[in-house]
């Protein structure tokens, strides 16, 4: 037989192996706990480090909140370590403290005090305006969104990006029904979320009106809290979802007339918050205004 | 001056007749087209993101722009052996740099006016308006910026012999600046002596580019810049142009031409 | 004769890139003058130092000793340089001109009216036989096409001193000869012609004197005729004679 006719036979038999080959692999491979066949692009392209620029972006979000006045990570940024258009849904544990102003402190010599000059320079809110402080433009907030999808898409387990879209669809953008997808999603991806149950409650009740509905997604999310342990931050984060959950569902019954469900609720949620005096007051003016004797 | 501009007319003629421009032109066009059709939460108001990408395409097409063509004007002379007729004629070396200089600038300029044309309007389509001085501040001094670094890149061009090189290094260099410029010195106070003071004097020394990327004039609506501040802006831009085009005429004068 | 050309006593020393060779001597104190109307070969071998000589008259190399004017005007003043025209060896013009942009753009380096250049491009391209590709980008010409468009841009102000740097190298022998005919037409003109080539048969073609360069030293200057009848040899011989290639090959 001549040398290419050897050749071709030989191509040919490499073909039927590797076919042969890729049948079963195939099988395996989508059956492998860690392959990203069945993932989106970013799965795909990514794999886990995508978590990483789901971060970044969820933060360029909060940039975008404030029209770009942003701090580095070479300035002081103890004011913005919870993204405040997080903070500002009430959804979330806020660890913020400091000079919001002044996180760049004063400037270190002439070059970072003319350089002051070429960028933004107050600290504003998009849902008040932002940069040009005109409060009927208060819809600008939408501009967050498109990073916040993204950062959904890189990482669908941080429920934050979830929790902030839905809240400012819903608030700002007077889109109640996306916002209402966003959460259902963000469920799916995160079932039993206390999270996501604690917005899609306040959507059923301040959006829809629907007050049975919000109250038991609130009693699910309720129901599905545990406890955990872990750092002193992801205890708080997790109280504090279980006080806001306790709260709403202690000023729903105090709302129908259930006085002692109310301030049992309250009490639970006084157990686990940081700040138990205002509840405690709250307990108070129910036990006065409705004659009810604390308990021992 | 005619023959500065002379030799412009050559780099210009040069750019526009080459595929680079085009192909980055399109490109950004194609990638932000494609970022304006997709609907975000049903929203056709969101505009700041397709903005933000759009001007960074606009910078980093300008940049490679900049460094590529400027990197290959003096090295390229050079090896076609143009550099010789060149100047056997009543030409001065620093006219030909200043020539070179003039032309990749005005070239990059002319590239800039035409990114920033298409960027605008695609901004207005969906904004329905159109902050002319906004534009105006933010193209001017992105364009000053880009002076900076042309000088930059031709004094570069006549130290290191490649142009791969000096476009590596300068790509290096420009993207470090902008982002890293600002902060230099505090990274300094975190370092031990002797880095310290190296940090601090390149610090100092360093052309601030980042003064020139005001993007977020023209993305967040931010007020302008104060006139005074963007004159004293561009004088600064003009200082470090001509301390890189003097070094240049230095380092020039003393080489051999092949 | 006035001479249009003289180089002193020129030394020039390159660095050597390796440090254990330490310098190298490119021209060891040449003597040149070449006089206006003559057309003056430049002959050596290759290293010999004929293209050092070229650039240090055209102010691109700094001699290390020794001076050099161009009509009496010092070669490092970029004035010296108004009246004369180069063509350099092996050049790739700007590709992405045509013939008619390169030297209109040379005309207006030397300072030409739009009015002069446009007659003085009209006249080369023709001279040069290149009209028919005036509009066409560099980069379609053939290598002989190039090198007479180089000719022509050597032309372009008219120069008094037209220095050619192997003109004919690379050239088919059609190409050779056109080029030879273009030279010849320009000793016509009165013109005067320095000219480095390796084609003796060229040179004593059309050269009124030339100078032998070896090993940076000028061995011989003077009129063809008297360089070749005392060796009684033809100017290849003399050549050979003069550079020492038969006392090498004997010895």
């Amino acid at each position: 037989m001549s040398g290419p006719r050897i050749q071709i036979w030989f191509l040919i038999l490499l073909l039927v192996v590797c076919f042969a080959l890729a049948c079963p692999l195939q099988s395996r491979f989508v059956a492998w706990p860690g392959s990203r066949a069945n993932g989106d692009v970013f799965a795909i392209t990514l794999g886990e480090s995508r978590k990483l620029f789901a971060n970044e972006f969820f933060v360029k979000a909060d940039s975008y909140y404030h029209s770009g006045f942003y701090p580095t990570i070479f300035d002081d940024n103890r004011a913005f370590k919870t993204a405040h258009m997080a903070e500002d849904t009430g959804a979330v544990n806020s660890q913020n403290h400091g000079e919001e102003e002044s996180f760049m402190g004063p400037p270190r010599n002439w070059i970072d005090a003319f350089g002051r000059h070429f960028m933004p320079d107050r600290h504003t809110h998009l849902d008040e305006g932002g940069a040009s402080g005109d409060l009927s433009g208060s819809e600008g907030v939408r501009e967050i969104l498109p990073w916040l999808k993204l950062s959904a898409d890189l990482d669908p387990q941080n429920v934050q990006n979830y929790i902030v879209t839905a809240y400012w669809l819903r608030q700002r953008m007077h889109q109640p029904k996306t916002a209402q997808e966003v959460l259902l999603e963000g469920l799916h991806e995160n079932p039993g979320s206390c999270d996501i149950l604690f917005e899609l409650g306040r959507l059923y009740a301040e959006s829809d009106h629907d007050t049975n509905r919000a109250v038991n997604v609130w009693m699910a999310g309720l129901h599905n809290w545990r406890p955990v342990k872990g750092t002193e931050d992801e205890v708080a984060a997790n109280n504090f979802i279980y006080e806001k959950l306790a709260t709403q569902m202690g000023a729903e019954q105090a709302d129908v007339g259930n006085w002692q469900a109310a301030i049992q609720w309250f009490e639970k949620a006084k157990a686990v918050s940081k700040t138990p005096d205002g509840l405690q007051q709250m307990i108070e003016l129910l036990q006065q205004h409705h004659s009810i004797k604390p308990k021992p | 001056m005619k023959t500065i501009l002379a030799v412009a007319g050559v780099v210009i003629k040069e750019l526009y007749r080459r595929k680079d421009f085009y192909v980055l032109f399109i490109v950004t066009m194609l990638i932000c087209l494609i970022m304006a059709s997709v609907r975000i939460f049903n929203d056709d108001k969101i505009i700041r993101y397709l903005k933000e990408l759009c001007l960074l395409l606009v910078w980093v097409s300008s940049l490679v722009i900049a460094i590529t063509t400027t990197a290959r004007q003096i090295p390229a002379e050079r090896e076609n052996r143009t550099l010789l007729p060149l100047l056997a004629k009543p030409v001065t070396r620093t006219q030909l740099l200043l020539g070179k200089f003039l032309g990749c600038w005005l070239a990059c300029g002319i590239a800039l006016v035409c990114f920033y044309l298409f960027f605008g309007a695609l901004a207005a389509s969906r904004e329905h308006q159109w902050p002319l001085l906004n534009y105006f501040q933010a193209a001017s001094l992105h364009w000053f910026m880009l002076g900076i670094v042309i000088a930059m890149v031709l004094l570069g061009s006549l130290v290191f012999a490649a142009p791969s090189s000096n476009s590596t290094i300068c790509f290096v260099v420009v993207g470090g600046i902008l982002l890293l410029g600002r902060h230099l010195d505090s990274v300094a106070l975190t370092l031990p002596e002797p880095v310290r003071s190296v940090f601090l004097i390149i610090y100092y020394s360093i052309p601030h580019l980042e003064f020139f990327d005001v993007r977020d004039l023209i993305i967040h609506d931010w007020p302008l810049i104060h006139w005074g501040y963007y004159g004293l802006a561009l004088i600064y831009g003009i200082g470090y142009m001509v301390v890189f085009l003097t070094g240049a005429s230095l380092v020039f004068r003393r080489q051999s031409v092949n | 004769m006035a001479a249009i050309l003289k180089a002193e006593n020129l030394r020039v020393e390159f660095r050597s890139r390796e440090a254990a060779q330490g310098t190298k001597v490119a021209l060891r104190g040449l003597n040149l003058e070449v006089n206006a109307g003559e057309v003056f070969g430049y002959l050596g071998p290759n290293g010999a130092g004929k293209t050092t000589t070229m650039n240090v008259l055209l102010g691109f190399v700094q001699p290390t000793s020794g001076a050099a004017s161009l009509f009496g005007i010092d070669v490092r003043q970029p004035i010296a340089r108004q009246r004369i025209g180069y063509l350099p060896e092996l050049t790739y013009y700007y590709k992405f001109l045509s013939a008619e942009e390169l030297l209109r753009f040379y005309s207006t380096l030397f300072g030409l009216s739009r009015l002069e250049a446009d007659r003085r491009i009209d006249e080369l391209l023709k001279l040069v036989e290149l009209e028919h590709a005036r509009k066409r980008p560099i980069r379609t010409y053939s290598k002989g096409m190039q090198q007479r468009a180089g000719l022509a841009q050597a032309l372009i102000n008219n120069p008094d001193l037209l220095v050619l740097d192997e003109p004919t190298s690379g050239l088919d022998p059609l190409g050779r000869m056109k080029v030879r005919q273009i030279i010849q037409r320009l000793k016509g003109e009165g013109k005067t012609v320095f000219f480095s080539s390796h084609e003796l048969g060229e040179v004593e073609t059309v050269c009124d004197r030339v100078g032998i360069i070896h090993q940076g030293e000028l061995k011989v200057v003077g009129p063809i005729s008297e360089i070749r009848q005392p060796r009684h040899a033809n100017l290849e011989q003399a050549f050979l004679e003069i550079i020492g290639f038969e006392t090498q090959s004997a010895s």
